[in-house]
């Protein structure tokens, strides 16, 4: 037995009622998929993908790196929910699967135009961005979405990044892609002055890499890579 | 009531209480009293032998009477006296001092202008006045306004001066007469004193002296109906795009109470705001505030003014000139934060479009290792937070967020007080968990520095509790927490706003003395939350915004995405940190407004990079005329003050002067700073104008003359006659004969008589 280092686990009554508490909690957006799993709950639909092994050590780790006092534990909280207004920075996966209701529409929407910055990843192929866009147009009809090459500040926020490396899911260390050809695209989404609401990591699978660096079996430089990115889009969004 | 009593008493009530009280007679009063007593017990015992038809009782009244009308004759048979000290005719001097200045224009309400006074009192041919005078004393006669000056004739009188300088002339005459003897000064006046001096200064020595100052007062008492408008003050700088509140305070005399005027605010080329003002009750200062927004920059002569009323006595005093120097440059500050936090990312982009801040970011992400935004340089903060003087006072504002004190060094923290202290910075605390005393900062220099006191922190729970932010009446005036609405809808929009959250609990009773609270809420624990306090500190200001998490007010589901209260909010707060801050060089006019050829001094503060003042600079104050030519003017060491210094300028030409004061030392500059005079004809003797009787009955008290109007100035001759000051002989005025002796034994005699009649006693 060993004593978890880590802070009180709060039931989801009590995290809301103290939001705020810490200065950072490190948010994970609930949506509705393609496959009427959109429900709020554990393991249900596409956002709960690697959850919640994955937001924890992803919170162990940064707060090993970073000077950051965050909330020990992950925080879901769906996009239709006025409660998502109180995390400026929320972390969004899988959304090849993704669809939208009106009312998550009209949430994300409030929640970027406020100034809350979102993190895209894990999400592969043509297919999934086409339906990630169609979302991303009910959302913002008339913005596009463009590529962040290597000069963007956000790659020196806190680990200089000199390369975008596709990061493989964990038991795909070999093949790397799931999509045939399809390389690892960072782009992003900018408001109408200019500034990056949303990150959108196309391609590659950060949260498998947060999620399985303890594996002996997934290499080193994929998750250390993962975690710079972890490090530098929070130092980015938290500042920017 | 002065005629009666003379009439009784014979002499004045002044004679009274000038002289002393005494018996002339030659023996002892106990004698006098032994032969009253036996007197007395006579008609007494006459009373009591005598029995006839009387009873006891009015045999009592009757010798109380008799008893009575004896004790007057015995009075008188004593000679009581006063003896007085009277000057010598012709041996004393009398000082006349006449006001010369422009209120001396003034008509009062009986139609007679205030200046007519003299030529009625001081024609030799017309005036019992000066004739009286002249029999009694030599006469000197000055005039007085910016200066005091000894005149031979009324016709030297201008009644042009600019100023109403009391202490000046009390002193220039004392100092004039100080080697003849001087019976007392004659003040004639209104008492509207403009000077800077306090009169206690000019008042000591004539009481050490022994001169008294007869003190003639002109004017009404209360100028109406008119409208005054009170002294303006305005910073001297100010970032363009910034709203200033500005106090106005208007008076009124013989208005309604309640009925409004216009009150118009403008520049040389346009209307800056124009608000209707609520007039208060007679002679009762009303505080108008009103919001006034920069957006040109460079200097400019700012006028506040309301338009003359129907029927108003005095409309020179309606209006009020400022200066303020517009500028368009960027305020550095350092936003230093000890941990990621949203407050950093919020801050920066409320101000983002705020071209006259630069919020220089200097974020610990972790230990040793720092993100540096809005630098000028690389090399700036190249090594984290300032360790020198020179670097941190580059910043004009210091924002410290949730960082522990244990992360500075002692040095580093002292030199965060002197910030403030010395430098004269603004320094804003942040809340959160690692601030204030959960930061640790209890104990340190920086504590004294803050405008709350701290405790001992919360134990390793921690505190947190949501709080509805309010203002209080203090924020309700304070241009720091106005979100940019109109005063009406204030309350509302901070009602609207969505609750912060506290991790610091500080009450109110944690609030500096000299502190001001602005925000305030309500705690879950059912404390009252002080959010944000300020006070001044040294040169600087310091403010506690303890909330740590104003972000909330753009971000939270409750705020519309129109709503500009987080940006309002955080443009007002780091402009007021930043506003007002000096510069290493700081030049000043004594006053902004003077008549050609009057003197004002020119004074610059002088301080070298790490601000301590410098006392081997060399100043030099460029001058440019409104005409263009431009002149040099050395300032020089006051002695007085560290780093202070000073030369007299008279400005020849009508209109608006720049001056540029440079400072260098050893061959490098120092700094320079502008400052602007405006040279017009003064209208400063046209507010306040209303007979100041009380200060001119305190002077009178204070060195024991009297005070005067045109209806009983005749009394002054006699009065100065027997003040006791000059050369002077003993005078004894007999009181036997007073006529109060004489119909005080009329009404004993006739009261006796009157009372046997009644009782059947005759």
């Amino acid at each position: 037995m060993f004593d978890d280092p880590r802070g009180p686990y709060l039931q989801p009554e009590e995290l809301r009622a103290t939001a705020g508490r810490f200065p950072f909690y490190w948010t994970r957006a609930a949506y509705s998929d393609g496959g009427g799993g959109g429900r709020f709950r554990r393991g249900g639909g596409s956002w709960s993908v690697d959850f919640p092994k994955s937001d924890q050590q992803f919170l162990i780790v940064i707060k090993r790196l970073m000077r950051l006092n965050a909330y020990d534990w992950e925080n879901p909280v769906a996009l239709s929910d006025p409660q998502l207004r109180k995390y400026p920075l929320i972390y969004m996966l899988e959304v090849g699967r993704m669809y939208m209701t009106d009312a998550e529409v009209e949430g994300l929407r409030g929640y970027m135009e406020a100034g809350g910055f979102v993190i895209v990843d894990d999400f592969w192929g043509a297919r999934a961005w086409d339906n990630f866009l169609w979302n991303m147009r009910r959302v913002f009809p008339d913005k596009t979405i463009v590529d962040i090459g290597l000069d963007h500040p956000v790659y020196s926020a806190y680990y200089q990044i000199e390369e975008v490396i596709q990061v493989p899911a964990f038991g795909n260390t070999v093949q790397l892609t799931e999509c045939g050809g399809c390389y690892p695209q960072v782009k992003g989404m900018y408001d109408d002055d200019g500034r990056l609401m949303m990150m959108i990591n196309f391609n590659t699978d950060l949260g498998d890499a947060w999620e399985w660096a303890e594996q002996p079996s997934y290499p080193l430089e994929f998750s250390t890579y993962a975690y710079q990115m972890g490090a530098n889009m929070i130092t980015y969004a938290m500042t920017h | 009531m002065q005629g009666i009593f003379e009439f009784l008493f014979k002499y004045r009530r002044l004679v009274f209480e000038q002289g002393d009280f005494a018996f002339a007679a030659p023996s002892s009063v106990r004698t006098w009293l032994v032969i009253a007593g036996l007197i007395a017990a006579g008609a007494v015992a006459t009373y009591t032998i005598a029995r006839g038809k009387s009873s006891v009782a009015d045999r009592g009244v009757m010798a109380g009477l008799r008893v009575a009308l004896i004790a007057v004759l015995v009075f008188c048979l004593m000679q009581p006296s006063l003896t007085l000290s009277t000057v010598v005719p012709q041996q004393n001097f009398v000082g006349i001092l006449m006001d010369d200045s422009r209120s001396m224009q003034l008509t009062d309400d009986d139609g007679t202008v205030r200046n007519s006074f003299f030529a009625d009192a001081f024609t030799p041919e017309q005036s019992p006045l000066i004739q009286e005078l002249s029999e009694r004393f030599v006469l000197r006669f000055f005039r007085f306004s910016d200066v005091s000056r000894r005149i031979d004739g009324l016709e030297e009188m201008t009644f042009n001066g600019t100023h109403t300088n009391l202490a000046n002339a009390l002193d220039a005459a004392r100092s004039e007469l100080s080697g003849v003897p001087l019976s007392g000064l004659v003040m004639i006046t209104d008492g509207a004193d403009t000077g800077e001096r306090p009169l206690t200064e000019a008042i000591v020595p004539l009481q050490a002296a022994g001169i008294p100052v007869f003190t003639v007062g002109l004017g009404d008492d209360s100028l109406e109906p008119d409208i005054e408008l009170g002294r303006v003050e305005l910073p001297r700088s100010a970032l363009q795009g910034s709203t200033l509140m500005v106090d106005v305070v208007v008076t009124q005399n013989g208005f309604s109470p309640g009925s409004t005027v216009p009150l118009i605010i403008e520049d040389d080329t346009r209307i800056l705001a124009e608000e209707s003002v609520e007039l208060g009750p007679d002679g009762e200062p009303v505080v108008t505030r009103i919001g006034i927004e920069l957006q040109e920059p460079g200097a400019r002569r700012v006028t506040f003014r309301i338009p003359g009323q129907p029927d108003e006595r005095v409309e020179r005093n309606n209006a009020r000139n400022a200066w303020i120097d517009v500028t368009d440059e960027a305020e550095k500050i350092l936003y230093f934060e000890g941990e990621p936090r949203w407050e950093v990312k919020f801050m920066r982009r409320a101000v983002a479009e705020d071209d006259n801040l630069q919020l220089v970011l200097l974020q610990r992400t972790a230990e040793s290792k720092f993100l540096r935004l809005e630098v000028s340089d690389s090399t700036e903060l190249e090594f984290g937070f300032p360790t020198t003087r020179e670097e941190l006072y580059r910043y004009r504002a210091l924002v410290l967020g949730s960082v522990e004190a244990s992360f500075f060094t002692h040095d580093q923290l002292q030199m965060i007080a002197d910030f403030v202290s010395e430098r004269g910075g603004g320094l804003l605390f942040l809340g959160g968990l690692s601030a204030f005393a959960e930061g640790g900062w209890a104990g340190t220099p920086v504590e004294e520095v803050m405008p709350v006191g701290l405790g001992t922190p919360t134990g390793e729970e921690g505190f947190f509790s949501e709080v509805d932010v309010t203002p209080t009446p203090a924020g309700f005036a304070h241009p720091a927490v106005q979100l940019d609405a109109e005063p009406e809808d204030l309350q509302a929009r901070w009602e609207a706003l969505p609750p912060l959250t506290i991790v610091n609990p500080l009450d109110k009773s944690d609030v500096r003395p000299g502190a001001t609270v602005l925000l305030e809420g309500l705690r879950n624990d059912g404390g009252i939350q002080v959010v944000l306090a300020y006070q001044r500190y040294g040169r600087g200001t310091s403010i506690a915004l303890t909330a740590q998490d104003t972000w909330l007010w753009q971000m939270h589901s409750d705020v519309s995405l129109e709503d500009q209260s987080h940006e309002s909010f955080w443009k007002q707060m780091l402009r007021w940190l930043s506003d007002g801050v000096p510069d290493a060089v700081v030049a000043t006019a004594a006053e902004e407004e003077v008549e050609p050829g009057e003197a004002i001094a020119l004074t610059a503060s002088i301080r070298d990079s790490t601000f301590l003042e410098v006392n081997d600079a060399t100043v030099i104050a460029t001058i440019t005329s409104p005409s263009g030519v431009v002149q040099e003017l050395p300032l020089e060491w006051t002695v007085q003050e560290d780093g202070e210094y000073s030369a007299p300028f008279r400005p020849a030409e009508l209109g608006d002067y720049e001056i540029q004061i440079s400072a260098e030392r050893l061959g490098g500059q120092l700094g320079s700073d502008v400052t602007y005079l405006h040279a017009a004809p003064s209208d400063r003797e046209f507010f306040g104008a209303a007979r100041r009787t009380q200060l001119l009955q305190r002077i009178a008290d204070d060195t024991g003359g009297q005070f005067y109007t045109r209806d009983d100035v005749l009394d002054l001759p006699e009065d100065i006659t027997i003040s006791g000051a000059g050369v002077t002989l003993v005078d004894e005025l007999d009181l036997w004969d007073m006529p109060v002796l004489f119909l005080l034994m009329l009404l004993f005699m006739g009261a006796e008589w009157g009372y046997r009649r009644i009782r059947g006693l005759v």
